[in-house]
């Protein structure tokens, strides 16, 4: 384990059950990401790219192997452990966006601050004036587009100040000007010092990423 | 942004829904408010009007138990016991007593069973012992045939001083003599005749239902019982205001049982309503739930954020449940006045408090709270990759 590592896979596998069927959705994969990179996760559709994701994400724990998460191993923790290591370490973009349909866009950016106990009114605002929506405030979600509702999600998973952004198909939903919008986003974000680890077929995204981890069958094919 | 935000927010999805269920509590708490209301407002109005309003002090009237007694004292019927008339000349001569009112009272029921009317032989004295007994019409009793009605009586039967009322039972006609004013109690559904009339009626000359009397001392009220109980025969019983009270809400028990049941159906109800529409929202937002937990939210941040939901919707609802129960509670004291059988006290038989209304609103508001528990709990333990995986 390296200071500079802000995720590390090692050995990791990952069974599940599909009724009688044992799906092997990651095999043996180890894996260093270091602080401040950008790296893209590819790899046909059931190939496990977003299963690795959600193991980085502590949003599952892996069959066999270890994850460590800016230092921090997540073997054995309890779901109350790995929710803080996901609060404080972790900000998640997801390709449906998942923005709370009665909430405002200022108070779903304040949302993950409310569950970190550390309000970040101000903060939230200036966000969303980064991405590019400080006149949105008080908007509802339904009253946005599909790349400003991303936008939205995006200062969200920024609202705890995270060193690690995942994200999963970030620009699957959206037009390639709003997705050119969110890669610029996310370029801006990685020149800031955010180490980005995103799940995409998108080979735009791909080329402006530092590396790529190519994803076949559960097991790294090319890194 | 505080969780209240948040929960607020959520019930505005399904707004019919968060109303139906806030409803649902509010019948509830409404039905609790009422119920305490009548429960309280009856035993106060009846235990207000035999012992502290009413001039009569002790009764006497056959040996039985106080229901017993009771029964015969504020309803009458046809009951067997009798107290001998004689009893009140040895009643008079103890000296105590400022007032005293031997009565007979009988109910009579047509042969079809639709209508009771019942008769009250009194003399004088009842002047003495009912300070409610103001006259609209008329007067006293001008001869043995004179009847006074009660309010209730002479509207219905639609006769005036100087009509006359023939009774098919006792194939016999009376002159109207005197209307009652309206006093809500028992006394505005009867016929008042002369006593001695009354005991004809029934072939029951020289026999009494019971004697009321006043004394002139209340402080000596338990000396006087034992005077009285030790110079009446071994079969009298003698009858404090506060027993005859007692005797007559035991007769309101079973009704009180009814109502208590009532109102654990109304509970029982709301409850499970609660419940199913909790989960239901809980289910409906479970990938939702399950977003909130990869973006931060623990398990006791979800089950912070739908009790809230729970709670606002108990408490709207209760609080509305028991301003609606308040208001309505009169209304409910009047349609259950025309039903009581036992005794129909002047006061309101309904009478909410604030003691009532909060108990109504903690009652409601703890139920609910306790029945979203559940759904609260499924919410805080989903599992954000089961979800995710299977959906």
């Amino acid at each position: 384990m390296t200071d500079k590592a802000a995720i590390i896979l090692d050995k990791v596998c990952k069974y599940y059950h599909r009724g009688s069927e044992t799906v092997h959705a990651v095999q043996n994969v180890s894996l260093t990401i270091n602080n401040g990179e950008y790296v893209a996760i590819v790899g046909h559709s059931g190939s496990g790219k977003t299963t690795l994701l959600n193991l980085m994400g502590c949003l599952d724990r892996p069959s066999k192997g270890d994850v460590s998460i800016t230092g921090n191993r997540t073997a054995n923790r309890s779901e109350k452990e790995l929710t803080e290591i996901r609060k404080n370490s972790i900000g998640f973009i997801f390709q449906q966006f998942f923005l709370i349909p009665t909430l405002t866009v200022l108070q779903n950016v304040q949302l993950p601050a409310l569950f970190a106990k550390n309000p970040q009114d101000k903060k939230a605002a200036d966000y969303l004036q980064m991405v590019g929506l400080g006149k949105r405030l008080k908007h509802l979600p339904s009253q946005l587009s599909g790349g400003e509702m991303q936008r939205v999600a995006i200062a969200r998973s920024l609202i705890n100040d995270p060193p690690i952004l995942l994200a999963d198909e970030p620009t699957g939903n959206l037009d390639s000007h709003n997705a050119e919008t969110i890669m610029n986003l996310f370029e801006k974000l990685n020149n800031q010092g955010k180490t980005i680890v995103v799940v995409t077929h998108n080979r735009d995204l791909v080329k402006r990423c530092s590396r790529a981890v190519h994803i076949e069958d559960g097991n790294i094919k090319e890194n | 942004m505080k969780f209240t935000t948040v929960a607020l927010s959520n019930l505005r999805r399904n707004p019919v829904r968060s109303i139906i269920t806030g409803l649902s509590l509010a019948v509830s708490a409404a039905t609790l408010c009422v119920v305490l209301s009548l429960d309280k407002g009856y035993s106060s109005a009846v235990t207000d009007e035999l012992v502290n309003k009413t001039g009569v002090h002790l009764y006497i009237t056959k040996e039985g138990c106080p229901i017993e007694a009771a029964s015969v004292i504020a309803q009458g019927g046809l009951s067997p016991l009798y107290v001998s008339e004689e009893i009140v000349e040895h009643v008079n001569e103890t000296g105590l007593f400022e007032a005293i009112m031997p009565f007979k009272l009988f109910a009579i029921t047509t042969d079809d069973g639709t209508r009771t009317d019942i008769f009250m032989g009194v003399t004088e004295s009842v002047k003495s012992v009912k300070p409610q007994w103001v006259y609209e019409k008329g007067g006293w009793f001008t001869c043995d045939s004179s009847v006074i009605l009660g309010a209730e009586m002479a509207r219905i039967e639609q006769l005036d001083i100087g009509d006359k009322m023939y009774s098919e039972h006792f194939g016999k006609e009376f002159t109207v003599s005197g209307i009652l004013e309206r006093n809500y109690s028992q006394d505005d559904g009867t016929f008042f005749i002369p006593l001695k009339t009354a005991q004809s009626l029934v072939n029951s000359e020289g026999k009494l239902s019971a004697i009321a009397l006043k004394l002139k001392d209340i402080s000596t009220i338990d000396e006087s019982k034992i005077q009285l109980r030790a110079m009446m025969p071994g079969d009298y019983y003698v009858l404090g205001s506060k027993e005859l009270s007692d005797g007559i809400l035991q007769f309101f028990s079973s009704t009180r049982v009814i109502m208590l049941v009532m109102v654990i159906v109304a509970f029982l109800i709301s409850g499970f309503g609660i419940v199913n529409t909790m989960l239901m929202a809980v289910l409906e937002r479970r990938k939702e739930i399950a977003y909130l937990k990869c973006i931060g939210a623990g398990g006791n941040d979800l089950l912070k954020l739908i009790s809230l939901e729970s709670i606002s919707i108990c408490i709207s609802g209760s609080a509305a449940g028991t301003i609606l129960g308040s208001i309505l509670s009169p209304v409910f004291g009047n349609i259950m006045r025309g039903f009581l059988v036992a005794y129909i006290p002047t006061g309101n038989i309904a009478q909410p408090n604030l003691v009532i209304a909060l108990t109504a609103f903690s009652g409601c508001t703890i139920i609910g709270f306790v029945c979203s528990l559940y759904p609260s709990l499924r919410a805080s333990q989903i599992i954000p990759m089961e979800v995710l995986r299977n959906d």
